[in-house]
């Protein structure tokens, strides 16, 4: 992995991605304010800056959360899932200005801290209709204001692959609390039936991608196995292609036995940078190479070739015929293995 | 997962392969294209605001009779022997009193004074709201008392409508009241600002009511909770030129459960 040449490319395939959304949001508030002027001129800045980031933050919201469960029904989204923390932190600064301005429109100059204020101001919180949805859009942008802080490379370092992971699972908690907002809140007064549609549209399109997602995967980890001496059967190595892998589970955790250059090699499946499936890489330069952001580890002792320093656990394989066992017991992290030749 | 032989790596030149740009390609349009539809919809689909008006950005000299009672006002002539009283209010969401206690101070009573005052006007539906800014900007015209606005009992009555923050609903916000505004008008009404009950009759003509106790005097945070929400007020109302004051007793405040139906 020659550092300097991959700075190069990424600044490139990053200014097309970071083109596009600049010019989709600016696309969005240009045609959100002059649809709302011809029509609706009364009215106020305010009013208008508000609605046209809060709804623009929603739908990009959408837009994040359909790119995971695509590039995992199709390898070929990969390249969007690559850079979706741009995405994140442009989605963020928009919430931010909305929420942002909400905050000084109905908090702010008032008898009390604007923050405090956003939580005593209404106390219906026994109420449905009635209640205090402005809380829920600030917990929401609490969580995505730490998500995006965090989202740099910097505290993957610090936080563990496992921890960041768990925080960025928190934008589904984020999600479930702007949709409560917006539909206990906004919707409660301005209802249309267009603009409850499009976001009742949205949530189905998440939630059932994500279910099909999870269901074909489930697949995965439910294939039954034969033990042998505390061998498993993993599968016929004509299924595995070559330079590629399979992926196995054992007991939750999910292995990917990797086929090359007449040898087979298991590791770990999760990728050390952001979780990234490894049995979805390919071997590039005799490298095990992460589909996500293209990490690479060396397939006999799962170590990231200096001067990076990554190390994944590694496993033991043996043939049996044309059959493939494994020994579900992991090595440490970055263990060397023989490969199991062919 | 679906077969794709191309393999992107960011790093590796020309790994981008065609079908991944196909898919590339068409994410990106169907994204653009919820874009616009999203933008279309959103602000198309926003209900009619009213033409209240806040001049935030300039400032209007006004001369009138001051008095306190119930809240901070003005009486200013427009034309011969016609008054509007003109609520005075503070800078955000707060009363006018401290911006008058100086002037206060030095006469006294300020009560029926002629008073000129420079701040930024609010008004809608025939009522005008001043916003005060500075207290350098309040100023004694002449010592002399004037006549204050009388007030006329009508009826002990009972109201359908909403209890608003006036300088909101009047003109610093759109919408200013209702769920989406609630919040705010509670911080406004908390901060001093007088508490209105604003009325819309079958054909759509409306009445506004400043709230006070039955004694008269202000009530702000008592009334909180009951703030942008429909209900069911029964009080003594009076009328004072071009205001209505409905007096009450908090206790007798009736939430109702439908829609809020003010203009
Ligand atoms: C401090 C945090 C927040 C506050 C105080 C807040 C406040 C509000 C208010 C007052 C409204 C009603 C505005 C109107 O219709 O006139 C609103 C609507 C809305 N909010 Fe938030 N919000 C916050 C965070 C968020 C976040 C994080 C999101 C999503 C990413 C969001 C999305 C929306 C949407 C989609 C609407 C409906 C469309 C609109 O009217 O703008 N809000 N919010
Ligand atoms: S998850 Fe980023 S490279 Fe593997």
């Amino acid at each position: 992995m020659g550092l300097n040449y991959q700075l190069v490319l990424w600044n490139n395939h990053k200014k097309t991605y970071d083109k596009l959304i600049v010019l989709g949001m600016l696309l969005y508030i240009i045609l959100f304010a002059v649809v709302t002027l011809v029509f609706n001129s009364e009215t106020s800045i305010e009013t208008l800056v508000i609605r046209a980031f809060g709804s623009l933050a929603i739908i990009m919201l959408h837009i994040i959360l359909v790119i995971g469960p695509l590039a995992r029904l199709n390898s070929a989204f990969l390249p969007i899932l690559y850079n979706r923390r741009h995405l994140g932190v442009s989605m963020f600064i928009a919430a931010f200005i909305h929420g942002g301005f909400s905050m000084f429109q109905f908090h702010a100059l008032g008898d009390v801290n604007p923050i405090y204020s956003i939580f005593i101001s209404n106390m219906d919180y026994g109420s449905l209709t009635d209640f205090p949805f402005q809380v829920l859009g600030f917990l929401a942008l609490l969580i995505l204001f730490v998500m995006a802080s965090t989202s740099h490379d910097f505290f993957l370092g610090n936080l563990s692959a496992k921890t960041w992971k768990r925080l960025h699972m928190m934008v589904y908690a984020a999600y479930a609390l702007i949709i409560a907002h917006v539909f206990l809140g906004a919707f409660q007064q301005e209802t249309s039936p267009f603009t409850i549609g499009i976001l009742v549209f949205g949530f189905i399109l998440v939630s059932s991608l994500h279910l099909i997602t999870a269901f074909k995967e489930g697949h995965i980890d439910t294939a039954k196995t034969e033990e042998k001496e505390g061998w498993l059967k993993v599968c016929d190595i004509s299924e595995i292609e070559e330079d590629r892998a399979k992926i196995f589970t054992v007991e939750k955790e999910r292995i990917a036995i990797f086929k090359y250059d007449g040898k087979l090699s298991a590791i770990h499946n999760v990728c050390k940078h952001q979780g990234g499936p490894l049995g979805e890489g390919k071997i590039i330069d005799g490298c095990i190479t992460c589909p996500w952001h293209g990490y690479q580890y060396l397939p006999a002792n799962g170590q990231s070739p200096p001067p990076f320093t990554e190390k994944v656990a590694t496993y033991e394989l043996k043939l049996d015929g044309k059959t493939v066992y494994i020994n579900p017991k992991a090595f440490e992290e970055g263990t060397e293995v023989n490969p199991c030749k062919i | 997962m679906k077969k794709n032989d191309e393999f992107y790596v960011s790093y590796i030149d020309r790994s981008l392969g065609p079908k991944t740009k196909t898919t590339l390609k068409r994410f990106s349009i169907i994204a653009l294209a919820t874009i616009v539809i999203g933008a279309l919809l959103f602000s198309f689909f926003q209900k009619p605001f009213k033409n209240s008006t806040f001049e935030l950005t300039s400032a209007t000299n006004i001369t009138g009779t001051y008095y306190e009672k119930p809240y901070p006002m003005l009486r200013v002539e427009v034309a011969e022997n016609t008054f509007k009283n003109i609520l005075l209010l503070g800078f955000g969401k707060s009363s006018a009193n401290p911006y008058l206690e100086k002037l206060q101070k030095e006469v006294k009573d300020l009560n029926g004074k002629n008073v000129s005052i420079e701040g930024n006007l609010i008004y809608y539906n025939g009522k005008t709201l001043i916003q005060i800014t500075d207290d350098e900007k309040v100023i004694l015209e002449s010592s002399s008392k004037k006549r204050l606005p009388e007030k006329e009992v009508i009826s002990k009555m009972t109201l359908t409508g909403e209890i608003i923050d006036p300088k909101c609903y009047f003109g610093v916000m759109k919408p200013g009241k209702g769920k989406i505004h609630r919040s705010c008008a509670v911080r406004c009404v908390s901060g001093g600002i007088p508490p209105v009950l604003a009325t819309t009759d079958k054909n759509n003509i409306s009445e506004y009511f400043l709230i006070t106790d039955l004694n008269g005097k202000p009530i702000n945070k008592d009334i909180l909770e009951y703030i942008g929400k429909p209900s069911e007020i029964t009080g003594i109302v009076e009328k004072m030129e071009d205001w209505s004051i409905i007096k009450i007793q908090v206790s007798d405040i009736r939430e109702l459960d439908k829609k809020s139906s003010i203009y």
